[in-house]
């Protein structure tokens, strides 16, 4: 018997308490799905969307410079950098919001600092303090889940609300027999058996393909955007999914065209997509976020990378955006513009693109998102631009 | 009743207190409160620092990283600093794993637990910074271990004073705006604004002594981070006031003066200093007292007062609970050993002892979920491991639970909400599966499992590790994957 079967037979042995969490069957099912693309390291809006209209923008960056026939033109301002060129598709249809001069509500230059307050949603760092996703499911209604797909648990999803994870599998395989007996056990635990099924039937369900584990650098993140989709698409899968790749601090070597943040980039749209169309019809309810921690410092560095900066850029992609634009109220890049003399300066908070992002996932009201993000201000627009 | 897991008294001792049974554990523990009561006797066994992890190769690791971060960058520059950053990682590596062995092997496993639960509950981060990364060993070993049957607030002095904690929570960088020294420093190298930092001194507050809704404000966050500043680390401080001649004894015997291009500390031993020159002057109010201008001695007053405030007993109190007794605390077991805490000034020998007189931690409602740590660290007890291979610290770090490496200074969490979701169950089973092989060779003999934890009389394990159609390390699988053991 394969792992397959094995399931199948569960569900028709009439084993009852077959999911996770356990859940109210008494509310209607959450049908929007929001999955949260964290790129930890700090990537750099300002090669990912070239604001190659801005007249400070080509002595600024110098070598690093790219010509406007290299870009995905978006309008007389930015373009989108090479590698990103598939998600010309998305601005096309409808389904690109571009975010640009976006930044956490607080200054800091800290890897760890900076994805703290992103993931926390919090104005500053707080030790104790849940992730916003968490208290997401905690506030919206319906019958909703979450999942972090990750080797760790992401901050963001930590808190009361119980979340699942899911993660490629690291070691070999294991033998059906083996599980079968496992659950077995396991169905003599009341407080653990539903949890061990639902692992072994995410498993199955995802099927055991090689991927890479989270690292855009090693073989793309496609394979795992493919399993996000794979997870997310199911009737009653879960409605929000936490993302993450790494590679982003480009300190050296940047590159052009080509070069080593491009094809991290080309990574990236590349998973995108992947997600996009593996999700099939459960597309037309998705929502997707795309941030980072910081952007980078405006001017190359002496290693021809980029350093910590503060401002950056990010996406909120799928149907529920209300049309292709790019949202930024634009500081300019000139000497007087630049933040601290060195960074691009953020105009837009992260966290009312956010409230903007889940309230039109979820059919959230104004003060529920606010209830996600305490103490954070409306900005004009940020509800519009979703439909 | 069959299908709930319930632990005797023994097993209570092994694993709900200890750090899981071996093998003839069972039989050798026959008045178990009396053996956790003898463990706390004395002090806590005190441990030397791995070779690797001399205070010596500790700051020449140390300095060798600053000096390529500061080095003008270059191509070849990038991989020296990686280099330099191995040899830090190398360090914590060695520091693990002897912190582990000392898990596995101890004869008092409930001191253990004590010295992993403070180590966590005032925890660093080597996730954080790479910096804290060498450092976070000799934290565990020479701040929190010594003090975990003293006095809570040594403890926590103890920590505020480790170089680990200084650069983990910033405070080292803290400096007066008022100071001297305040008064010289313009900006960082990378373009930063050098001033007061409050991060330790609000984690202090809520998360080390009084707990977040333990009564304090802003206000108060701010007063401690100036009552705090100046205490850094030697050897490490960055844009203290150069100096530009430096006294000493030259080999001949003179003495002379030698001129010296950085601060005379840069390249000393790693090691606490408190700088007057970085310390904010003036007179500090915190939760209403007043601290007069009295240098590193308003520090030391302040923290021994957040010590012994009511709300630390209760907020210590409710995590020791939780991690002894259950998720849910009762509240009488609570008040109880807050009340100890208050009563006794914080003598840890005292509280452990009230947590091994709850009558709570022996009821049968009385059970934890292990956390991946606790998971493998009782799998190799019951084995009996008498050493541990460096094999064990992927393990670690695939069961997403690597020593000190905490996403936030929260710690890690002490809950099965927080341990128990479906892919680490699965990723436990998968990992044992895979121990269980590696095993093989010793000749296992399965049915030994049986005795180590509490296994209901209606649970499949019993026949499963005595059906012989089983492959003996599949059975072995079965036990360590099985829900029984997951459970302490």
């Amino acid at each position: 018997m394969n792992r397959r079967t094995f399931v199948r037979n569960m569900c028709l042995g009439g084993i009852a308490t077959f999911g996770f969490p356990v859940v109210n069957f008494a509310q209607v099912k959450q049908g929007g799905r929001f999955v949260f693309v964290l790129l930890r390291g700090g990537f750099d809006g300002l090669a990912a969307v070239v604001p190659f209209g801005d007249p400070s923008y080509r002595s600024l960056r110098g070598a690093f410079a790219f010509g406007e026939s290299e870009l995905a033109e978006l309008n007389d301002t930015f373009g989108l950098a090479p590698g990103l060129a598939p998600m010309r598709e998305l601005w096309q249809q409808n389904e690109l919001v571009v975010l640009h001069a976006m930044a956490i509500p607080y200054r800091t230059r800290s890897h760890f600092d900076g994805q703290a307050i992103l993931e926390t949603g919090i104005d500053r760092p707080v030790g104790s303090s849940d992730g916003w996703l968490n208290r997401l499911l905690q506030v919206m209604p319906g019958e909703r889940s979450g999942i972090a797909i990750a080797s760790g648990m992401p901050r963001s999803l930590t808190g009361s609300f119980n979340v699942q994870t899911w993660s490629p599998t690291q070691l070999g395989a294991v033998s059906d027999a083996y599980l079968d007996r496992l659950s077995s056990l396991y169905r003599t635990d009341k407080v653990l058996y539903g949890r061990f099924e639902a692992a072994v039937q995410q498993q199955d369900l995802v099927g055991e393909e090689p991927m890479a584990g989270g690292n855009a650098r090693r073989g793309g993140i496609t394979p795992l955007m493919r399993a996000t989709a794979k997870i997310l698409r199911q009737d009653g899968g879960p409605n929000i999914a936490a993302v993450e790749f790494s590679g982003w601090d480009t300190h050296a070597n940047q590159g052009m065209a080509g070069g080593a943040l491009d094809r991290l980039l080309g990574q990236l749209a590349e998973g995108l997509m992947a997600l996009r169309t593996d999700m099939g019809p459960a597309w037309s309810n998705t929502t997707v976020v795309v941030m980072t921690e910081f952007g980078r410092t405006a001017r190359p560095n002496g290693t021809r990378g980029t350093d910590h900066g503060t401002a950056g850029a990010g996406f909120v992609i799928g149907p529920k955006v209300a049309r292709s634009i790019v949202f930024s109220d634009w500081p300019g890049l000139g000497d007087r513009a630049l933040f601290e003399g060195r960074d691009l300066k953020p105009t837009l908070d992260t966290r009312a693109v956010l409230k903007g992002a889940i309230a039109a996932a979820f059919d959230l009201t104004p003060a529920q998102a606010d209830r996600v993000f305490p103490g954070s201000t409306a900005v004009r627009g940020t509800y519009e631009m979703m439909s | 009743m069959g299908s709930e897991v319930i632990m005797n008294a023994t097993h209570r001792a092994l694993n709900g207190f200890g750090l899981g049974a071996r093998a003839g554990d069972t039989r050798l523990v026959s008045e178990p409160r009396a053996w956790l009561r003898a463990q706390v006797q004395g002090g806590p066994p005190l441990l030397a620092a791995p070779a690797e992890a001399s205070p010596a190769a500790i700051a020449e690791a140390l300095h060798a990283f600053r000096a390529v971060g500061q080095a003008a960058g270059q191509q070849d520059q990038q991989q020296a600093r990686q280099q330099a950053r191995r040899r830090l990682v190398q360090i914590a590596a060695a520091e693990s794993h002897a912190a582990l062995a000392q898990r596995v092997t101890s004869d008092r496993p409930f001191v253990e637990r004590l010295v992993a639960f403070w180590s966590n509950h005032l925890c660093v981060s080597t996730g954080a910074k790479v910096l804290v990364a060498p450092l976070a060993g000799s934290y565990e070993r020479d701040a929190i271990r010594p003090h975990v049957l003293g006095r809570f607030e040594d403890m926590v002095l103890a920590s505020a004073r480790h170089p680990a904690m200084l650069v983990y929570l910033d405070n080292f960088q803290s400096i007066g705006p008022n100071s001297r020294g305040g008064q010289f420093s313009g900006r960082g190298s990378r373009g930063q604004k050098r001033g007061l930092n409050e991060n330790y001194a609000r984690e202090l507050l809520e998360l080390h002594t009084l707990g977040v809704d333990g009564g304090y404000t802003q206000q108060d966050v701010q007063e401690l981070a100036k009552i705090l500043t100046g205490w850094t680390v030697a050897g490490l401080v960055r844009g203290a006031p150069q100096v530009t001649a430096q006294r000493g004894h030259k080999p001949n015997g003179r003495t002379g003066t030698t001129p010296a291009t950085a601060d005379p500390d840069r390249n000393g031993p790693i090691g606490f200093t408190f700088q007057t020159l970085l310390h904010e002057p003036g007179t500090k109010t915190v939760l209403g007292v007043k601290y007069g201008d009295d240098g590193e001695e308003e520090g030391e007053r302040v923290i021994r007062a957040l010590c012994r405030h009511p709300s630390t007993s209760r907020f210590v109190a409710t995590k020791l609970v939780t991690h002894f007794v259950g998720d849910q605390p009762p509240a009488a077991a609570v008040d109880r050993i807050a009340r100890v805490f208050r009563d006794t000034h914080g003598d840890l020998r005292v509280v452990s002892l009230a947590l091994v007189d709850l009558d709570d931690a022996w009821s049968e409602g009385a059970r934890k979920f292990r956390t991946p740590q606790d998971w493998l660290v009782a799998t190799l007890r019951a084995f009996n491991a008498t050493d541990v291979s460096e094999a064990v610290l992927p393990l670690l770090r695939q069961l997403r639970h690597p020593l000190w490496s905490p996403q936030s200074p929260k710690g890690f969490g002490d809950t099965t909400q927080e341990w128990a979701d479906p892919d680490s169950l699965l990723n436990r089973a998968e990992l044992a599966r895979t121990i269980a092989r590696r095993l093989r060779v010793q000749r296992v003999d399965p049915r030994g499992l049986v005795d180590l934890v509490e296994i209901p009389s209606g649970d499949p394990l019993r026949g499963f590790l005595a059906d012989n159609s089983i492959p003996a390390d599949e059975r072995v699988a079965l036990a360590l994957a099985g829900p029984a053991f997951q459970w302490r």
